[in-house]
């Protein structure tokens, strides 16, 4: 019982109850009880008055009606002007009812008025108000004159006709009526802690929103966390979707790097080295018998080799590119543009080492498959990358060109596999290529945290 | 000799048709399969006395060379073919001598930058021999459990691989620094060990022994 915690802590625990004579408590549900009396003696007495006799009238009179329906409004006006005192008082919050209904027409108004539960809930606690606080106050009022009479007995009464009525012996009766003062003075002030508590108890089960409208609130209440439980399950499994589907992007990225790696060393390297191979041998077999042809085969032999390592170095850039690790990104980038056929303006600003190296190495990434890509299709004049750290912390490079534009990331294609590496690092991939107006590739990638 | 060279590496056509041409053959590349399979389809000019191709072919990069050398044995029998392959794999060696091993060679391009090794190939080959990387055979053999070729000596084995290889007695005896009689007993030894009918011929003994590895070792 609330209400009976903050209105009357007597009645909850003995040392309470041995303080109550003293407590604050008392004095509060004293001032309570009495401007809740005179309050009840005033508009409340108005009110439910109104309400009664509106009330009896209406199978008489037909003025009835509108006098009781402008009753119940007076009593929903009475309730708030009570809801508010008894939060000053108490401090106990009795939380408002909803709004009485509005009908269009008149008719309906009227109806409405009078079929307001709340509005005569309110009026009956302004019956009950007068009778709760009219009860106790006298009762508190009466124990405490008590309390008073037994002090003035014990203090000056020795002839007085009470202790000779009684028959006692002069300290028997002192001790009794200081017994009795005593046990009057804590009946007051429980009685007065009770009554402020019984008119909260009453606030709060007749001012209070409706039994219907307590229900109706917790069912939307209920429903509401349904629905946001069900938005964050919803989320989630969008995520899980979005890390699968990323995931299996990365794999076959991963794959398809491989795959052109494969191809790369078959093609190049190996080719070559078979060649050199083959050319030695000739060598080899001819330096007797044609030592000018030869020398011509180890020419060719030599060609080879310079060839294979510069293949190598191309192969071993593409898979990752140590002045990535040893300069950083803005390096990296700088090397990048400098080996560009397309001439290419680099603008970073800042420091990019806080991306971490995962980031920075999926934006050299982005920018060298970009910037190949304006070489070989966009046919432009020239092309920006441009590289900076947002807010997240998020990497952002962006690779602009004056070219044809009408690129797209088909399946296959490097640009595709270069959304499945950024997909795997959470990052966002968007490309804007509208025909004939440039392309703009814009990669953002979380930094290591 | 005329020899056709299919190889979509320019660069090692060249090379390979250099050293062929200094070695008095007269040479004819192709890039494609579809080039090479249309030069040698028709019935129109004579076939020339080996054809080489490499596996891996333009369009798709795969098996493009194999096939055509498949499809070009099925339509000249007799036309000797070497085959290159940038990995050696027993299931493309298979599929080569499927219908017989006369006149045909398998072998790991890199062999070919081992000038005479690569050379002594083309001449067996075109001499309707049978050419078959050692590692293929190793492959082969590696299939085997331990138990299915314990009947046979280390010698035996060592012989058995170099056989596989496509080599002749005399081959044999210089390989493994024996004298020639001593390999003929092991031969007929390990014929007898393993219930092959004894063969003279030196493709249809490779033949003989593949077919006696690949059924021991698939049935496993």
């Amino acid at each position: 019982m609330t209400s009976a915690d903050e209105a009357a802590p007597a009645l909850t625990s003995g040392a309470a109850l041995l303080r109550a004579p003293a407590a604050r408590a008392t004095a509060r549900a004293l001032a309570a009880l009495a401007v809740g009396w005179l309050w009840a003696l005033t508009a409340g007495l108005v009110v439910w008055v109104l309400v009664l006799v509106s009330a009896v009238l209406v199978p008489a009179l037909g003025v009835g009606l509108p006098l009781l329906a402008l009753s119940l409004r007076g009593a929903r006006a009475f309730a708030a002007a009570e809801r508010t005192r008894i939060e000053v008082q108490t401090g106990v919050v009795v939380p408002a009812p909803g709004r009485p209904p509005v009908g269009a027409r008149r008719w309906d108004r009227l109806r409405d008025a009078v079929g307001d539960g709340r509005a005569w809930s309110a009026a009956l606690y302004a019956f009950l108000l007068w009778l709760t606080t009219t009860v106790f106050f006298a009762l508190a009022g009466a124990l405490a004159s008590g309390s008073v009479a037994g002090v003035v007995l014990a203090a000056a009464g020795q002839d007085t006709v009470v202790a000779r009525w009684s028959g006692l012996p002069w300290p028997a009766v002192v001790v009794l009526a200081l017994v009795a003062a005593a046990a009057c003075l804590w009946g007051a002030a429980v009685a007065t802690q009770y009554g402020s508590a019984l008119v909260v108890r009453a606030a709060r089960s007749l001012l209070g929103p409706s039994a219907t409208e307590v229900a109706r609130a917790r069912a939307l209440a209920a429903e509401q966390d349904a629905q946001t439980a069900a938005a964050e399950a919803h989320t989630a499994r969008e995520r899980a979707v979005e890390l699968t589907e990323s995931r299996s992007a990365a794999v076959s990225a991963a794959d398809t790097e491989r795959r052109r790696i494969e191809r790369d060393l078959h093609d190049g390297a190996q080719q070559r080295l078979v060649a050199l191979g083959v050319e030695l041998g000739v060598a080899r077999r001819l330096a007797d018998r044609d030592p000018g042809h030869a020398v011509a085969a180890l020419d060719l032999a030599h060609r080879e080799v310079k060839e294979a390592l510069g293949e190598l170095r191309d192969l071993v850039r593409g898979i990752h590119p140590a002045v990535l690790s040893d300069r950083g990104l803005d390096a990296a980038l700088s090397a990048l543009a400098g080996r560009s056929p397309v001439p290419v303006r680099v603008e970073v600003e800042g420091d990019l080492t806080p991306a971490g190296t995962a980031a920075q190495a999926a934006a050299y990434f982005v920018v060298a498959e970009a910037l190949t890509n304006v070489a070989k299709h966009a046919g432009a004049r020239s092309a920006e990358v441009r590289a900076a750290l947002v807010p997240g912390p998020r990497l952002r490079v962006t690779v602009s060109d004056d070219g044809r534009g009408g690129a797209r990331a088909t399946p296959g294609s490097g640009l595709e596999g270069l959304r499945g590496r950024v997909a795997a690092l959470d990052g966002t991939f968007e490309l804007e290529s509208p025909p004939g107006a440039g392309t703009r590739l814009t990669v953002e990638v979380p930094c290591a945290s | 000799m005329r020899i056709v060279i299919a190889e979509d590496s320019v660069l090692l056509l060249d090379g390979l048709t250099r050293l062929l041409t200094a070695e008095g053959h007269e040479v004819a590349g192709h890039t494609t399969a579809d080039s090479l399979v249309r030069a040698l389809s028709g019935t129109g000019p004579a076939l020339p006395d080996l054809l080489v191709t490499d596996v891996r072919m333009p369009p798709s990069h795969t098996d493009e060379g194999l096939r055509a050398a498949v499809h070009l044995r099925s339509l000249h029998p007799n036309l000797p073919v070497l085959v290159l392959s940038q990995y050696v794999e027993q299931s493309y060696a298979s599929e080569l001598f499927a219908r017989g091993a006369r006149g045909l060679g398998y072998v790991l391009k890199d062999r070919v930058a081992d000038v005479d090794e690569f050379l002594d190939a083309v001449a067996r080959v075109s001499a309707g021999g049978t050419v078959l990387d050692p590692e293929v055979v190793t492959q082969i053999m590696a299939r085997h459990p331990g138990s299915d070729l314990d009947v046979l000596t280390r010698r035996e084995r060592e012989v058995l691989a170099l056989m596989a290889e496509g080599r002749s007695n005399t081959a044999i005896a210089d390989r493994l620094v024996v004298g020639l009689p001593a390999v003929e007993k092991h031969v007929t030894n390990l014929f007898m060990k393993l219930g092959l009918p004894p063969a003279t011929d030196d493709h249809r003994r490779v033949l003989a022994v593949l077919r006696w590895l690949d059924q021991n070792g698939s049935s496993r």
